[in-house]
């Protein structure tokens, strides 16, 4: 991956914000970013997407669960 | 009054039940509903505790513990057949799916960044649960969860190809579904002249 274009680049965000880039791919597509709004924005949204579902899914359990999960886990101990 | 607790017991509470809010979190994904999930958390540890002598000291664990909650929600609910990890939507082209990326001015990415930032979480949760399994649980666990494509593909049991097109599909959908729903709220998104 030598050259990139900006349909290249949109379409490897995610590989690219999960880390799933190699290296080479890495240094080609930052490059390009430094240098090109439409797709430093492309990334941008999907940041902002990103945070926006991590922040919806940060629910916590109800504090009964751990004691029922618990006392499920005493009885099956006791049956073996 | 405490009943003993066997050397296995101990082990498996010091270091798999500290996972249970990662757990529960993946558990409400699966099965969109808070008491669905507690009930998915408690027959993952039941297993899990089960197996515990199977689990190799020093392997991910969080991932071993999500791995038997793909398995068991899949019994519990018996959605799908062994062999159907592949859904129809797998097969669709890109095109399919809809909301191509078209190259949109600065601004308007600007403009729904924005719109996104102020949907209420309730929203952003019915929209994920909108989405097929499948992709829904690829997206929490790459977005949420932050784990590597390897990893989501052994608790999937899928080729990582697979998480990868999943992963890009299920955001599609995903940003296709806040999109009409922050059209709905007024935001304008596509540049569209304000009916005013
Ligand atoms: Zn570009």
């Amino acid at each position: 991956m030598k050259q990139v274009d900006c349909e290249d680049v949109k379409r490897n965000v995610h590989e690219f914000l999960h880390s799933e880039l190699h290296e080479d791919q890495l240094e080609v597509i930052t490059a390009h970013i430094a240098n090109c709004d439409s797709c430093e924005e492309h990334y941008d949204i999907e940041i902002v997407f990103n945070q926006v579902i991590q922040r919806s899914c940060d629910e916590a359990p109800a504090e009964e669960l751990a004691e029922r999960v618990m006392k499920r886990l005493r009885e099956i101990q006791d049956h073996d | 009054m405490p009943a003993k607790r066997s050397e296995k017991l101990v082990s498996f509470e010091s270091q798999a039940l500290p996972l249970m809010p990662q757990l529960y979190g993946a558990a409400l994904r699966w099965t969109r509903n808070p008491s669905d999930a507690e009930d998915l958390v408690q027959e993952t540890f039941a297993k899990a505790f089960g197996a515990w002598d199977k689990y190799q000291q020093g392997t991910n664990l969080k991932a071993w513990l999500f791995r038997i909650m793909t398995n068991t929600h899949i019994n519990l609910y018996n959605k799908r057949n062994k062999d159907q990890a592949k859904t129809a939507l797998d097969d669709l082209e890109d095109w399919q799916v809809g909301s191509g990326e078209s190259i949109t001015a600065r601004t308007v990415r600007s403009a729904e960044a924005e719109a996104m930032d102020n949907l209420p979480a309730t929203i952003i949760r019915e929209a994920l649960d909108q989405i097929p399994d499948e992709f829904r649980m690829v997206v929490y666990y790459a977005v949420v969860e932050g784990l590597p494509y390897a990893e989501i593909a052994e608790i999937m049991e899928t080729p990582v190809g697979t998480v990868m097109s999943r992963l890009h599909r299920g955001k599609k959908m995903l940003r296709t579904l806040l999109q009409d729903y922050a059209r709905q709220e007024g935001y304008e998104l596509d540049g569209e002249e304000a009916e005013s």
